[in-house]
């Protein structure tokens, strides 16, 4: 039991919410390309130059809003590629996002070496991380140990979450967000509207890659200040795995998002417990795939009983011809 | 491109409007590469005369890059497997430290007979590269689960888990996070004295020769190039997709694993953490250059042999990162992939489908 108590906190909660708001908005970055009819698998790296140009923007404007400004273009510039790769030169998405993050993969570590002359990761060398907030009041409202659940954090802690009640909002109240669902659901009404499908799904993309920005941002000036190789570790793809089964609405996109903030917060945990870190580190990864492969073998009855109803259709409206050619035979 | 546009595309026009594009996409990419190696400060002439030194500067430069080429052949040929199926393996590189991590512990755990050691660690390699895409195929054609995404996923799991068995289970005592060494007799024969090239590339050549063959004269590469290029006249015509689709991935992790085995039986002797990085992604990105044809991923493996090879001596002959030359890799597909690769087929609301 202590151990249970011991594993089970607020600490741990608190704990999920930071691991959580990455994989957040980088998954709600992907719910617009998503909602476009896009499959972005280029998140991983979008989120891994905006972690690196983070650092190098803070190191040289000195502010943590600097480098997250300059971390946010570079995933905007790497949005607009992969958009006027896949949307104007219509490739292949999978392709061109796999080369973006191997892209970014290659340019942090080159730039790495040519700025810092270091393998490996920075630290220090006048990183400023982001400021905490805390919510005056919290303290003495909640007490010290519940304050924590809801002060103290990152400003974009509170950036990730607040956007979810407001996606929900821009795509069901807003012209934009309305279109973006429209060409992604049914292009051809969008193009029967007049809707440029190439510049929503510009849009969309440009929104993504701002969303991955920021989530590359917190990863490299949160809660730790630093960037190492290759410091997105899968983060992307897990947010890719989210918006598959989600199918990008804020809602569920959130909840898958806070089982596998959950799941690497508890991994953490499970490490201080004397648990190999090896296998404690496949903890999320393992909990992705198996969802994936769970909430799709789910979806799987739908289609049954569609296929079902159309059989019964199709056998329906044969048995009734035959009726009908069946009925003038005895009479005759 | 099926082999019936292949061959057509041989004797028109098309092949020269092919070459040519690809040709302008390399040279974007090398442009745009050049101007990143000018922005971290070095020169790019000095960079590609390094790359090609280190690549090519004597026999024993040769043996390297060729070292360097054979996992990424057979990646390659793993990854135009499944691309012919329509399917996208991104987890060779997974099946990869599987394979190797498998044929270690065959030739470290047990004593046989010299060729029979050889055969029994490959066999197991393959099997378990099999195994782990198994699942991600079973949900792939059963439920239609992304196969992408699923695979990448499964690739950091197989990564950290080899390093949880080399490191928890069988680490050799006090060395680094390696396993013991393999026996001798489960060690690949090598090619030349001076250097570890094994017959790892020879197998590599063959394999892309047998596939090349099995999608060129066989009905039942035909039957999979349509699988994926036309999965609906596929099915119209008698082919159970899924089946095929299923044994594309299977047969594909396989071939993946089967990389990892000659990577440690021939070059390493042991399985080590992280021995092979990236060579699975490698072996895809040659494929996709090449179009999904196992022939042509043989050249586009040995340019990327070349280029990693090359970096080495980048690494001390200039200030430049070896990483540099997997920018160069990316944005050769980028440019590649802007125009020819794949074309979309489909009108302007863009129905998706990649075609080789």
């Amino acid at each position: 039991m202590e151990i249970l108590s011991n594993l089970f906190n607020v600490a741990l909660l608190v704990a999920t919410i930071r691991t959580t708001t990455p994989i957040l908005l980088v998954a709600l970055g992907g719910s617009f390309t998503t909602k476009a009819g896009i499959f972005n698998i280029g998140l991983e790296g979008q989120m891994l130059i905006a972690a690196f140009f983070a650092v190098v923007g803070s190191i040289y404007t000195g502010s943590s809003l600097g480098g997250m400004v300059i971390g946010v273009f570079a995933a905007l510039v790497f949005a607009l590629i992969y958009a006027v790769l896949v949307v104007s030169f219509r490739a292949n998405e999978v392709v061109v996002g796999l080369a973006l993050n191997i892209l970014a993969g290659g340019i942090t570590v080159s730039l790495l070496k040519a700025i810092f002359g270091t393998r490996g990761s920075v630290v220090g060398r006048g990183i400023v991380g982001l400021p905490k907030v805390q919510i005056p009041g919290a303290r003495d409202l909640l007490g010290p140990s519940t304050a924590q659940l809801i002060s103290g954090y990152t400003p974009l802690v509170y950036v990730a979450f607040l956007a979810v009640p407001l996606l929900i909002i821009f795509y069901n109240r807003t012209r934009l967000g309305l279109y973006i669902r429209v060409v992604g659901e049914k292009p051809e009404a969008a193009e029967a509207l007049g809707i440029s499908i190439v510049w929503i799904r510009y849009a969309a993309s440009l929104l993504c890659g701002l969303f991955a920005g920021l989530a590359g941002a917190h990863m490299s000036l949160g809660y730790i200040t630093m960037f190492t190789e290759n410091m997105s570790s899968g983060r992307g793809f897990m947010a890719v795995a989210i918006l598959i089964f989600s199918g990008g609405d804020p809602l569920k996109v959130l909840a898958g998002c806070l089982l596998f903030g959950f799941a690497d917060a508890f991994s953490l945990r499970l490490q201080t417990f004397g648990f190999p870190s090896y296998l404690v580190l496949a903890v999320p990864y393992a909990v992705a795939l198996v969802a994936l492969f769970a909430l799709s073998w789910r979806a799987r009855p739908k289609r049954i009983r569609e296929t079902v109803e159309t059989i019964r259709r199709a056998l329906s409206v044969h048995r009734s011809g035959e009726a009908d050619r069946d009925a003038p035979l005895p009479r005759s | 491109m099926t082999n019936r546009l292949l061959f057509r595309g041989l004797f028109s026009k098309g092949l020269a409007r092919t070459l040519m594009g690809q040709a302008l996409a390399f040279a974007i990419a090398l442009a745009l590469g050049a101007i990143i190696i000018l922005l971290i400060d070095e020169s790019p002439v000095a960079v590609f005369l390094t790359l090609m030194r280190g690549a090519f500067g004597d026999t024993e430069k040769i043996a390297g890059t060729l070292l360097q080429t054979t996992p990424i052949l057979i990646c390659g040929i793993a990854a135009c497997i499944a691309l012919r199926g329509g399917m996208f393996n991104v987890g060779i590189e997974g099946q990869l430290f599987l394979g190797g991590f498998a044929a270690a512990w065959v030739g470290f755990a047990f004593s046989l007979p010299p060729v029979l050691h050889v055969l029994a660690a490959m066999t197991l390699a393959v099997v378990a590269g099999a195994l782990w895409v198994a699942i991600p195929a079973f949900f792939r054609v059963r439920f239609g689960t992304d196969e992408v995404v699923s695979t990448i996923l499964a690739n950091y799991i197989a990564t950290l888990l080899t390093s949880y068995l080399t490191i928890f289970l069988f680490k050799r005592p006090g060395g680094w996070s390696e396993t013991p060494p393999i026996l001798p007799s489960a060690y690949l024969p090598e090619l030349f004295s001076f250097s570890r090239l094994n017959i790892g590339l020879l197998i590599g050549l063959a394999l892309a020769v047998g596939v090349a063959a099995f999608f060129r004269w066989t009905s039942a590469g035909y039957a999979v190039t349509m699988v994926g290029s036309a999965p609906k006249f596929a099915e119209y015509g008698g082919v159970n997709v899924r089946r095929v689709g299923f044994g594309v991935l299977l047969v594909s992790g396989a071939v993946g694993g089967l990389a990892g085995g000659v990577e440690t039986l021939g070059v390493h002797h042991r399985f080590m953490e992280g021995f092979a990085p990236g060579f699975g992604f490698d072996g895809l990105i040659a494929a996709l250059l090449a179009n999904g044809s196992p022939i042509g991923t043989i050249f586009t493996a040995l340019f990327f042999g070349a280029l990693r090879a090359g970096s080495l001596l980048l690494e001390v002959d200039t200030t430049a990162s070896r990483e540099i030359i997997t920018v160069i890799q990316a944005l050769i597909i980028l440019a590649v992939s802007a125009d020819l690769m794949m074309r979309r087929r489909g009108d302007r609301t863009g129905e998706r489908r990649w075609k080789f």
